[in-house]
């Protein structure tokens, strides 16, 4: 009576604005483990007055588990009407005010289509079963829709799992074929009217939920994108009772038919370097698959996941950042979805999404989809960062797959900074080489070592040693193409300037090298004496490119024969050969 | 000109590295062919190289080629921990780097040992997991990011560099840079080292060897100098070491006994004394800072001998000192005198201890250590296998040392001989012998080369010295036969190191792999499935029953209490669960109601024809219950009457309906594998099971993974009881907990 008088009241404020629920199709969706109840509304404006807005109503029983609603009109296929939450006095349950784009005209009709969805609605019963058990459920609603306006006439589908239903309630006298069951239609029913509706079936599809999912992304602008995805994921169907029968799972292909195998996770068609671990490593069961659009793993856990277990895993990608990444100058816009798709159906109970955005990001501002829960941002340290990247850490509880849509991202970023890694490693290596070198070139030593110094001044002065004999070699080299030329063109004068010249320059070679075994000597070095002994096969070589020329010169002026030159030419060269090989082992034992 | 040989012998193993990755050939090709322009470059340059850069070039691509040739179970696996000790060094690693160093030494692990518990802090050498902790904290303090499982899984192909840098230092002290060189690339690539440091393979060899090798480095330093410099270093060292493997004790051993020879030989000097009785007084006082080793260095037989050797060391230079003051009459008193008391002195060391090895071989009658494979004594063909050309070459390197002794050289010797010795003893130690093969090796091949690949010229006077050689212009053609000989022994050195790291030591056995016809491969993750599905599904303070050998991996993986594991402290506890398995299931049931376990884990691998699986390791779980519990276990009940072990229809009945036995072949008589075989045959042990109708009153099948390789069983709990309040345990979950948490066990 009360209640009655209560809704009259309420029916008087409302009903001001006139509006008449006239036709009203309900389908609840049960064939998964979520509830999704769609509702085509026709509303009319019985009111005198333009309609902006509406008002939509959900049970009290249902709205704690509300994950999704959302409206949209006939008219505007795309668009879904804008919604806020109200409450309205003395009525239970959640409320919902619905804007109109244009205002509803007095006598106007209007279709909406409002859907809703809701997870762990559907209670396992009995709540134990056993791994050859089937797995049933219940499903507890209302056979009327809720709502604060007078409905005309209305009808409720019920879609189930399967064909298997152990009652459900006969209000109205439904009709059940295969795997629907279909009440009404409703007369008149007047507004916010309640009636229990009980099914109680066979339900076995995967009754997977994420208990926790952390969305890691890394956004960095040498072109790449990381994301990780931590899930917590559980069966939460009926739990297993008594053993696990591993023979039976796999002889007999119903036996733990409730049970869940694998599903497939579908990934942005640009992921790349995909990987699936846990904490004791990659998990080895899995299988990726690369379609034209997207990319499919699938998902396979360690272990087949029965009535109340659950796992723990990893999933991490990169995406290429020019597909998600805009910038005009030093404004960036990062465009990817808040949370993406896990498996069909999903349900979500607590998301976390991390978006870590390079290092020295300002003026950094989030657009999200639907209402989000900011917390305070942190800082991430990772490779070659100095000062910290910036993280925007968002949660949100009770999500599904309407939820997987877009967040914007902006913000401010010099370019400037780009070049802060590369330099920091340069400069690493740079101060690296430069500690080398300096430790290399100078002498850190306390105490002097006598016997090394005295070590490095031999090697010094035996260097210039060496490239004096060398050059001095170089010498006869020359005379002899000399020689050969004058033998060629009987220049006279030639020959004897380039005998001068040999004089000349092996002269001061000659004095240079005894200069430098002079102090070899005075630094008591034995090499003192090899050097020496250079000097002196030196002599002998220089006689015989003397003897060489004169010789040259006789043939020229014919006071021997060609054959006896070539003779003596050929042993003189000999001997040169043996001399220059001795002076050259000599060289090689300094 | 040696040292191009040692780059060519890696350029070989470089080339024949891996099949699989087509990256990896190529980058060790192109490691190969850049160290191969380099050597062209200096080849034909007339001017002498610059040994420097040289040696500094082949030292890095050693550690390179060193570091690659050990990555094959991550190429192809991933980069996970190997086996079982080195998970427990992993979950100590991943306290230690949640929790800091101090609630590391303090933590009482009370997930292991249930209902004991076990004070790890003082009973590991913490080196190790110091080590790798500080890599970590020091990587994350620069914003390296890694995780701590990569770092201890690359720990030990980092430090098998080190260990060739380490070995090159001894091998040029000892002989010259060329077989330094020499040495540093055998090391690198040896399969003998290899065994023990493969990348996962997180255990104290993989640093331990780098620390012996540099402690001995800096003894023959100090020993050379008689600077008090290298000896604190050589203490430092020591103090690393014996902080990282139990086999410090070859050191504190070897050292004493190298001083006792030189000083028969009559070397004694100066140096000696001021390097030995340093490095006895400061490595005594650090080696006790190890809460592990405590006071075990003045008590146990094991360190006598050093301490005797101090002694008498004293008492040499005391006389030497009394030789120049007194007269000869006097001195002869004296020296009699002391030397009676050195005598005895010496006496009573060498009669009190019983040397490591020897007591390790004593333990060998003890079943729990004779059960492990690892203990076993050496075969011939081990030694070829780990050392191939290297064990026929390395006496030749010690007879070129021994020819021209000096007192570092009497130090090898000693290396060489007691680590040939404790080699044959056990496979094991065939650790230890590996970096003296190596180093004499090198030292074999570099004198070899030196003279058929050497300059004629030069270097006369070596080459005198060696009767061995007297032809000095050996022609040109036995010198190429002998280089090319030399060589090709080389080339096949490389190519064996490869193929035998690559199909022997690269295996994590946590993983299997098994492959098709087709060269595809399967891969078996029943281990982890079933350890993981431990640690997701079931209560965090449940008590895991398993045998030993896979106590450190629940504990690693499952993160569960464990009755027994890997660190075997506690013979009769094993015993217990020894029993437990096999006895029949009521008897059982009494003692795991009495430890309170909730779940039983078994391998079994007569699937997929697993040839480790408990079935077989049942005996000697049998051998050590009889040991503790003779009146209710004896093994002769499991053996047939005619002594055979079987577990078909033949076998005996007390086999048949122990635990063990139920708990592996429940449910397993209805299956068959393939239509030539009947049901319930067993691929493992080729044999249809006797007993195939199973059932089980206490127990129930809890878990089995995928190909049946591990079994779990749940204790089924009696009724109307209370179950166990577990909020007696405090939680210490070192891989989930992130915080730090106060010690509420012990001070």
């Amino acid at each position: 009576m009360q209640r009655s008088l209560i809704a009259c009241f309420f029916r008087a404020s409302l009903c001001a604005e006139g509006l008449v629920n006239e036709d009203v199709k309900r389908t609840l969706d049960l064939s998964s483990h979520l509830a999704k109840i769609t509702a085509e509304i026709q509303l009319a404006n019985h009111g005198a007055s333009r309609v902006n807005g509406f008002t939509l109503a959900l049970e009290a029983e249902l709205a704690p588990h509300l994950a999704f609603i959302g409206v949209k009109g006939e008219e505007e296929e795309d668009e879904s009407l804008e919604l806020k939450e109200t409450t309205v006095h003395g009525q239970s349950g959640k409320f919902f005010e619905a804007q109109l784009p244009s205002s509803l005209a007095p006598g106007a009709k209007l279709r909406v289509k409002v859907e809703t969805v809701f997870s762990h609605v559907l209670k396992p019963f009995p709540t134990h079963i056993t791994q050859a058990e089937r797995q049933l459920v219940v499903f507890q609603g209302n056979h009327y829709l809720y709502s604060p306006y007078p409905t005309r006439s209305q009808t409720t589908r019920v879609r189930l799992a399967s064909k298997t239903v152990e009652s459900y309630t006969k209000l109205g006298n439904p009709t059940k074929s295969d795997e629907t069951v279909e009440y009404g239609p409703f007369k008149d029913v007047p507004p916010f009217s309640q009636d229990a509706m009980k099914i109680h079936y066979e339900n076995n599809t995967p009754f997977l939920s994420i208990s926790s999912i952390t969305r890691t992304v890394e956004v960095s602008h040498w072109g790449n994108i990381a994301v990780e995805e931590t899930i917590d994921l559980r069966h939460t169907g009926a739990y297993l009772k008594g053993p696990f029968s591993r023979y039976d799972y796999q002889r007999q292909s119903d036996s733990g038919i409730s049970s869940v195998k694998s599903f497939k996770t579908i990934l942005p068609a640009s992921a790349q370097d995909v990987y699936y671990r846990d904490e004791i490593g990659n998990i080895s069961t899995s299988h990726l698959q690369v379609l034209d659009d997207s990319v499919e793993v699938e998902i396979r856990p360690r272990f087949p996941l029965f009535g109340g277990w659950k796992t723990h895993y990893i999933v991490g990608y990169n995406l290429p950042s020019y597909e998600y990444l805009y910038n005009l100058g030093d404004q960036y816009a990062l465009k990817l979805r808040l949370v993406d798709h896990v498996y069909d159906d999903q349900v979500i109970d607590q998301l976390t999404v991390k978006l870590i955005l390079p290092e020295g990001a300002r003026n950094i501002h989030m657009d999200t989809p639907y209402p989000i829960t900011r917390s305070q941002d942190e800082l991430h340290y990772t490779y070659l960062d100095t000062f910290g990247r910036p993280v925007l850490v968002a949660t949100k509880n009770n999500l599904v797959e309407q939820h997987i849509q877009d967040v914007v991202v902006h913000y401010t970023f010099n370019k400037i900074l780009m070049l802060q890694e590369p330099l920091l490693v340069v400069g690493a290596f740079y101060i690296l080489f430069f500690t080398v070198i300096i430790y290399v070139r100078l002498d850190f030593s306390i105490t002097k070592d006598p016997a090394a110094e005295v070590r490095m001044k031999v090697a010094s002065i035996t260097e210039q040693v060496l490239t004096l004999v060398n050059k001095r070699l170089g010498l006869y080299r020359h005379m002899d193409e000399v020689v050969n030329r004058y033998k060629q063109t009987r220049d006279t004068g030639a020959l004897n300037s380039g005998r001068k010249t040999l004089e000349a320059e092996h002269r001061t070679l000659s004095n240079d090298i005894s200069a430098l075994q002079a102090r070899l000597k005075s630094e008591g070095s034995d090499l003192a004496e090899k050097v020496g002994e250079i000097q002196k096969l030196d002599n002998q070589l220089k006689d015989l490119v003397c003897r060489s020329c004169q010789e040259a010169e006789r043939l020229v002026a014919g006071k021997v024969k060609k054959d006896t030159y070539i003779d003596s030419d050929k042993t003189l060269s000999g001997k040169r050969q043996e001399l220059v090989s001795r002076i050259d082992s000599l060289l090689d034992a300094l | 000109q040696i040292l191009a040989v040692g780059s060519k012998s890696w350029l070989r193993r470089n080339i024949g590295a891996e099949e699989g990755a087509g990256w990896w050939q190529e980058g060790c090709v192109a490691v190969g062919s850049a160290l191969l322009t380099k050597f062209s470059r200096t080849w034909r340059s007339t001017t002498p190289p610059p040994t420097s850069l040289l040696s500094f070039t082949i030292l890095f691509l050693a550690w390179l080629a060193g570091f690659s040739s050990r990555l094959f179970a991550v190429i192809r696996f991933e980069s996970i921990i190997h086996e079982f000790d080195p998970w427990f060094n992993y979950r100590s690693t991943h306290h230690l780097s949640t929790n800091g160093f101090y609630e590391f030494l303090n933590w009482f692990d009370e997930r292991a040992w249930y209902p004991l518990g076990r004070i790890v802090g003082g009973t590991v050498y913490p080196g190790l997991m110091v080590t790798a902790g500080l890599i970590h904290y020091i990587l994350n303090l620069l914003h390296v990011t890694v995780h701590i499982r990569d770092v201890c899984v690359f720990l030990a192909p980092v430090f098998s560099g080190l260990t060739a840098v380490s070995t090159f230092l001894l091998t040029r002290e000892l002989w010259n840079q060329g077989a330094g060189l020499l040495a540093a690339c055998f090391i690198a690539i040896v399969p003998g080292y290899i065994s023990r440091s493969v990348a996962g393979s997180f255990d104290n060899e993989g640093i331990a060897i780098f620390a012996l090798q540099f402690t001995y480095y800096l003894w023959v330093k100090s020993v050379k100098t008689g600077s008090v410099f290298w000896t604190i270093g050589c203490c430092l060292s020591y103090f690393y070491m014996v902080s990282a493997w139990g086999g410090y004790v070859f050191i504190i051993n070897l050292i004493p006994l190298h001083v006792f020879v030189l000083l028969l030989m009559q070397r004694f000097s100066r140096r000696l004394y001021i390097a030995y009785s340093t490095f006895y007084i400061v490595g005594l006082v650090l080696s006790m800072q190890i809460p592990f080793v405590g006071f075990q260095p003045i008590r146990t037989s094991e360190h006598m001998a050093a301490a005797g050797v101090f002694a008498l060391l004293q008492a040499y230079a005391f006389l030497q000192y009394l030789k120049d003051r007194l007269t000869r009459q006097e001195f002869q008193t004296l020296f009699f005198l002391g030397v009676s008391l050195a005598a005895g002195v010496v006496f009573l060391t060498l009669t009190k201890p019983s040397l490591p090895p020897l007591l390790r071989y004593a333990k060998i009658h003890i079943p729990i250590i004779a059960s492990v494979s690892e203990h076993q004594p050496t075969t011939w063909v081990s030694f070829f296998f780990d050392l191939h050309i290297l064990v026929c070459t390395f006496p030749a390197g010690l007879w070129f040392c021994i020819k021209n002794i000096n007192d570092e050289r009497v130090f090898v010797a000693l290396y060489a001989i007691s680590a040939v010795y404790f080699a044959g003893v056990m496979v094991r130690l065939m650790l230890t012998l590996t970096p003296v093969v190596c180093m004499l090796s090198a030292i074999a091949f570099s004198s070899v080369f030196e003279h058929y690949l050497g300059d004629d010229m030069k270097r006369e006077n070596p080459i005198k010295q060696h009767p061995f050689y007297p032809v000095k212009n050996s022609s040109v053609y036995s010198k190429l036969i002998v280089t090319m000989l030399m060589l090709m022994l080389l080339m096949m050195f490389a190519v064996h190191c490869t193929w035998v790291t690559s199909n022997a030591y690269s295996s994590p056995s946590v993983v299997l792999a098994s492959y098709n016809h087709d060269g595809s491969r399967n891969i078996l993750d029943d281990f982890r499935e079933a350890y993981y599905w431990l640690r997701q599904n079931t209560d965090e303070h449940a008590r895991v029953m398993s045998w030993w050998d896979y106590g450190y991996q629940i504990a690693g993986m499952a993160n569960r209490t464990t009755l027994v594991d890997n660190n075997t402290w506690n013979n009769s506890h094993i015993a217990l669960v020894g029993k437990a398995m096999s006895s029949n299931e009521s008897a059982a049931y009494e003692i795991m109601k009495s430890l309170d376990v909730d779940y039983v884990l078994i391998i079994f691998g007569g699937v997929i024809g697993y040839s480790g699986d408990d079935i077989n390791k049942f005996l000697w779980m049998v051998r050590i219950a009889e040991g503790e519990h003779p009146k209710d276990i004896r093994e002769s009940d499991y053996f047939t009457p005619q002594g055979e072990f079987r577990v078909d229809k033949a076998g005996s009945p007390t086999l048949l309906n122990c635990l063990m036995y139920k708990m592996s072949y429940y449910r397993f008589g209805e299956m068959q594998l393939d239509f030539r075989t009947p049901p319930g045959f067993d691929r493992t042990r080729n044999a249809e099971i006797g007993n195939k109708d199973i059932r089980l009153k206490h127990l129930e099948e809890a878990f089995t993974s995928e190909h049946w390789l591990v079994r779990i069983y749940r204790v089924k709990k009696q009724e109307n009881r209370q179950a166990l309040d577990h909020k007696l345990h405090v939680g210490n979950n070192p891989i989930l907990t992130k915080k730090a948490k106060q010690n509420k066990f012990r001070n």
